[in-house]
This record gives C-alpha cells, sequence and structure tokens, in this order.
C-alpha cells in the first residue's frame, strides 16, 4: 500500500517531468553541445570535430582586444542604464503612490513600453533619430539647439542606445517599486509620524528599508537583463558606427555570424555564462531570503 | 495653512512631472500612428505637416506587395503555439516545486536559471542543431527553443501564484481522499485562474516580441513580424510610412491586450518579486 508521502512524491516527479525534459532538450544539451565546441577548431564552414585545440580558442579570445572593447562598452551601458532607470523609476512610482487622480491613466501609459517588442522600439527610436529627417532634430531646431548625430557619431551612439534603452525598461522598474511600495504596511509610518518624523526622514528610514529586498530584486533583474541587450544594437545601429555600441551579444553573434568563428563564439559564450550565473546566484540569495527557504 | 498650501504646490509638482513622463511615452507612438497614415512624400516632410488627408496606401502596400499577412500569420502561430505548449506544463511543473519540493533547491534553481541566459548563448547551438538535423524554418523548432526561457519564466511565475493558496483547502481534501491528481485538477486549478491568465497572456506576448531566436531560425515559410520589420530597414532603405505601418501592427495588438487584462498582467509580473 502507497503511503501518501510516497504518492505525492511520485506525482511531484510526474508532474515536473515535462518541464525538465523540454529543458534538457532546448537547453541543457545546446549548452553542452557549445562547451564542446568551444574546445575544438569547429566552424560553420567546416563543423567538425577533427581539430581539438584544448584551451586555445579561450587564449585566442582573451587576447582580442575588440573583446575586451565589447565588454568595457557591456559593462558601461549596464551599469549606465540600470541605475538611471532605478532612480527615474522610483522616483515615478513615488508620485504614483500618492494620493493624485488620474493615477490609473498616468500608470497604464507609463506602462506601455514594456509590452512593445525592442525591435519595434528601435525602429521607431532609428526613425525619429535620423541625423537629418529626424523629428528629433527637427524638435531641437526649433529650439536653437544644434542638431546631433545620434546614431552616426561613435562618441555619441552608445549615449543614444542607453537614452532610448531607458525609454523603453524604465516601465518594469515603475511597475514593479510601484507594486513594492503598495504593500508596505502602513504602521510604520504612521506611528513615526506621531512621533513627528517628517516626509523625508520617513522616506529613508522607512520607506528605504522596508523596500529594500524589492529594490535589490528589481534591480538585479534589470542588471541580468540588460547584459543580454540585443534586439536595440542590432536594429539602431549594428555594433556601429566602428564598433562602439558592439555590445557583447551582438558582438558574440557578429563573431559567428561574420567572423565566421563559431567555436571562439562560444568560447565567448561561456565567459558570458559565468558573469550571468554569478548575478543569478546573487539574485537567487537575495530572493531566498524571503521566499524560497 | 502653510501645510495645506506645501500639500498643492507638491501635488501640482506630482501632476507636471507625471505629465511629461506621460508625454515622452506617449507622444512617439502616437507619431508613428500619425506617419504609418502619411502618404511617403508627407512622411519626410520636414518641418513635419500635422494635417494631412490620411491614407490606407501603407498599409495596402504592407498587406499586398511585401506579404505582411503571412508574418502576421506566423507571429500569431508561433506565441499562440508557446503558450498553449508551456502553460500546462510550466502549470504542473510550478506546482510540483510549491507543493512537493520535487528535486529540491538545486533542481529548481537549475530550472529559475535558465530564463537569465541571455539568448544568444543557446541560440548559437540550438542553431547550428536544428541546421544539422533540418529543424530550421519550421514551426515546432522555432517554439521549442522559445520554451527555452519562455517555460521557466512561467514556472517561476506560477510558482508565485501557488504559494498563495492555503495548503489548510488541499490537506482537507487529502484526508477526504482526494489523490493528489484529482486535488490539483479539480481544488488547486479552479481558484488559480487569474495566475494561468496571467502566465498566458504574459506568454503570448513575449513570444510575440521574441526576435533573436526568431531571426536565426525561422525562415520564408515561418518569418515573424518582428524578424521581417528589421529586415525592411536594409533591404529598402527607411520607408518610414510602411516601417511605420508595420510597427504599429506589431506594437498596437499587445499594448491593447495589456490593457485589457491589466490587472493580470501586473498580478503575474509583480508575484515573484514582490509578494514574499
Amino acid at each position: 500500500m502507497k503511503t501518501l508521502a510516497q504518492q505525492k512524491k511520485r506525482t511531484g516527479l510526474f508532474f515536473i517531468s515535462p518541464t525538465v525534459l523540454i529543458l534538457i532538450l532546448v537547453v541543457l544539451v545546446p549548452l553542452i553541445f557549445s562547451f564542446v565546441i568551444s574546445f575544438f577548431n569547429y566552424t560553420l564552414v567546416d563543423p567538425s570535430f577533427d581539430r581539438f585545440i584544448l584551451f586555445k580558442n579561450y587564449s585566442t579570445i582573451f587576447q582580442d582586444t575588440y573583446l575586451w572593447n565589447s565588454l568595457k562598452i557591456t559593462l558601461i551601458f549596464v551599469f549606465t542604464v540600470v541605475p538611471l532607470e532605478f532612480v527615474l523609476g522610483f522616483f515615478i512610482a513615488l508620485l504614483l503612490n500618492r494620493n493624485i487622480r488620474f493615477k490609473g491613466l498616468f500608470y497604464t501609459i507609463l506602462t506601455i513600453p514594456m509590452v512593445m517588442s525592442p525591435v519595434a522600439v528601435g525602429l521607431i527610436w532609428k526613425m525619429f533619430l535620423h541625423a537629418d529627417l529626424g523629428i528629433v532634430n527637427y524638435i531641437f531646431s526649433v529650439f536653437n539647439l544644434p542638431s546631433v548625430n545620434w546614431l552616426g557619431s561613435n562618441k555619441i551612439a552608445l549615449l543614444t542606445i542607453i537614452l532610448v534603452d531607458i525609454w523603453h525598461q524604465i516601465s518594469f522598474m515603475i511597475l514593479i517599486l510601484l507594486a513594492g511600495l503598495k504593500s508596505l504596511p502602513k504602521e510604520p509610518f504612521e506611528s513615526a509620524k506621531i512621533d513627528g518624523a517628517s516626509n523625508t526622514q520617513s522616506f529613508f528610514y522607512i520607506t528605504l528599508g522596508l523596500m529594500r529586498p524589492v529594490i535589490s530584486v528589481a534591480i538585479l533583474i534589470r542588471v541580468i537583463f540588460s547584459f543580454k541587450t540585443y534586439d536595440l544594437v542590432y536594429t539602431m545601429t549594428r555594433g556601429g558606427p566602428g564598433v562602439s555600441t558592439e555590445l557583447i551579444s551582438y558582438f558574440i553573434y557578429k563573431k559567428t555570424f561574420m567572423g565566421m568563428d563559431f567555436s571562439q563564439a562560444t568560447a565567448i559564450s561561456y565567459v558570458l555564462f559565468v558573469i550571468i550565473m554569478v548575478i543569478v546566484i546573487f539574485l537567487f540569495r537575495e530572493m531566498s531570503g524571503r521566499k524560497w527557504d | 495653512m502653510g501645510l495645506k498650501q506645501n500639500k498643492n504646490i507638491s501635488n501640482i509638482f506630482t501632476y507636471i512631472i507625471l505629465s511629461v513622463a506621460s508625454l515622452l511615452i506617449l507622444l512617439p507612438i502616437l507619431w508613428v500612428i500619425r506617419t504609418s497614415f502619411a502618404s511617403e512624400l508627407i512622411a519626410y516632410e520636414i518641418p513635419p505637416k500635422l494635417f494631412f488627408v490620411p491614407t490606407l496606401k501603407n498599409y495596402i502596400e504592407l498587406f499586398g506587395r511585401l506579404g505582411f499577412g503571412s508574418f502576421l500569420k506566423n507571429s500569431l502561430i508561433i506565441a499562440i503555439g508557446c503558450t498553449v505548449v508551456s502553460v500546462p506544463i510550466a502549470a504542473l511543473g510550478g506546482f510540483a516545486f510549491t507543493r512537493y519540493r520535487t528535486g529540491g533547491t538545486t533542481l529548481k534553481f537549475s530550472v529559475l536559471a535558465t530564463q537569465m541566459l541571455p539568448g544568444i548563448i543557446l541560440v548559437l547551438p540550438i542553431f547550428v542543431i536544428f541546421n544539422t538535423i533540418h529543424f530550421t524554418n519550421t514551426y515546432i523548432g522555432i517554439i521549442l527553443a522559445i520554451l527555452s526561457f519562455n517555460l521557466p519564466f512561467l514556472v517561476w511565475l506560477l510558482m508565485g501564484f501557488f504559494e498563495g493558496i492555503p495548503k489548510d483547502i488541499e490537506d482537507a481534501a487529502a484526508v477526504d481522499g482526494a489523490t493528489p491528481w484529482s486535488t490539483f485538477f479539480r481544488i488547486v486549478l479552479p481558484i488559480t485562474v487569474p495566475g494561468i491568465m496571467s502566465a498566458s497572456i504574459l506568454s503570448f506576448i513575449l513570444s510575440w516580441n521574441e526576435f533573436l531566436f526568431a531571426l536565426l531560425l525561422t525562415g520564408n515559410n515561418t518569418k515573424t513580424i518582428t524578424v521581417s520589420l528589421s529586415a525592411m530597414v536594409t533591404h529598402r532603405g527607411t520607408l518610414i510610412g510602411i516601417l511605420s505601418a508595420g510597427t504599429i501592427i506589431a506594437i498596437i495588438p499587445m499594448i491593447l491586450l495589456s490593457i485589457f487584462v491589466k490587472k493580470y498582467l501586473i498580478e503575474g509580473l509583480t508575484f515573484g518579486a514582490v509578494k514574499g
């Protein structure tokens, strides 16, 4: 006779098996495949496992100045967009959390970009930011501001991508942080008010303190996802001008299809894999404190 | 008196900031809508005309000569296919993690971590494998590939909803002699309808918007809207009227859907991060 515990264990295994099977097929197998390839000289033109070269791909890529350039650009991108999106998003979330009219309307509008495909966002802004025919430079000219070469200058293109990314992704911060603010308990604020705390004081001592877990989760998720940014670069600049906006995902893509060096691309993929997994571990530690233990 | 005045000033400030921010989001979208109804000549005119006789020429061209109808169909098949496959599987998986702790923390984290992987890491080996077994340019191929991040995301999302169900209900059912199976289908699923809704909508939007996997794994018969839009720029210069029309078709259904089901969407996205 089966005990309830045994029955539960069997049901659990049965329930989880489709998920696990699919992920083995589309995640684990490809990961192992590319891990193996990263030790061979395997190209798309000549795909064979004849030439085992151990760590040569890895030593080659680390001598590649373009990889270092790409990593640098990626880090600049991630550590510019995430803090800016956080500060602006938190500010807007705080305003939306006030007792005002049209809150629902503002909220609906401000979270629209979240459901837009990054390709569409990239194309829209590419049209707007065209140096001669774009509406943005026209508006600048109305206000007597100089015309800016948004996507054609290697000094400005990365900044342009950063601004467009903020336009696109700030909704996520607003959404998560506002949900966090709404779930805060009322009592600490009321007793602080009775004790004579100012609004600024309760913000710094109570709001920030209670919001800390939500804030760190929101920031870590955005860091992880901004490392993946690919679509914006593909549609707006293709990594250019020169290599000035070659974020790491695009760099790997280019290495595969234009550099025709698939095995080196897989080696770089594994470098990215390690970076992301380190951040993911931080994220899970942050979340497991509350939810998963 | 002074306090009230302070409050009024800060309210005005709030309205101004929120209005400016909303306009910054809304105006670009409205401008694309406007351009999609402009003839190519007017679309390029600087200074731009605000008022003109709208034309459907861009949309007619898009669906006629450029065959956008089939891209729309492909996007729909892929987005619906992904959702139909992943939501039931994720519901079972999420429930196993929350209630039976199947596989322990290690398995749970491994599954959830896969949604964080940059797509480029997965899509290159998948591309090579699919190419070898002639699986590119098939609906099943692209749907399977999108499951790599869609499925773990939905498992995560639904775990949040399952955790919200009081355990007492299931325990009571078990005492009454219900099997885990019937508990899940008869008791848990009906209360989780909002979660299932959120999961389905988010899955649909995610797969509809997906680009990188579709770029490498779809071909002439399966090409999606996002892929065909990105190709329009390079091949035909920038015909901004037509491009605007295509962009509108890519984004407006998702925006309307999200407004229509806002409640589910917000619940779904914030459950994992906020509810502890």
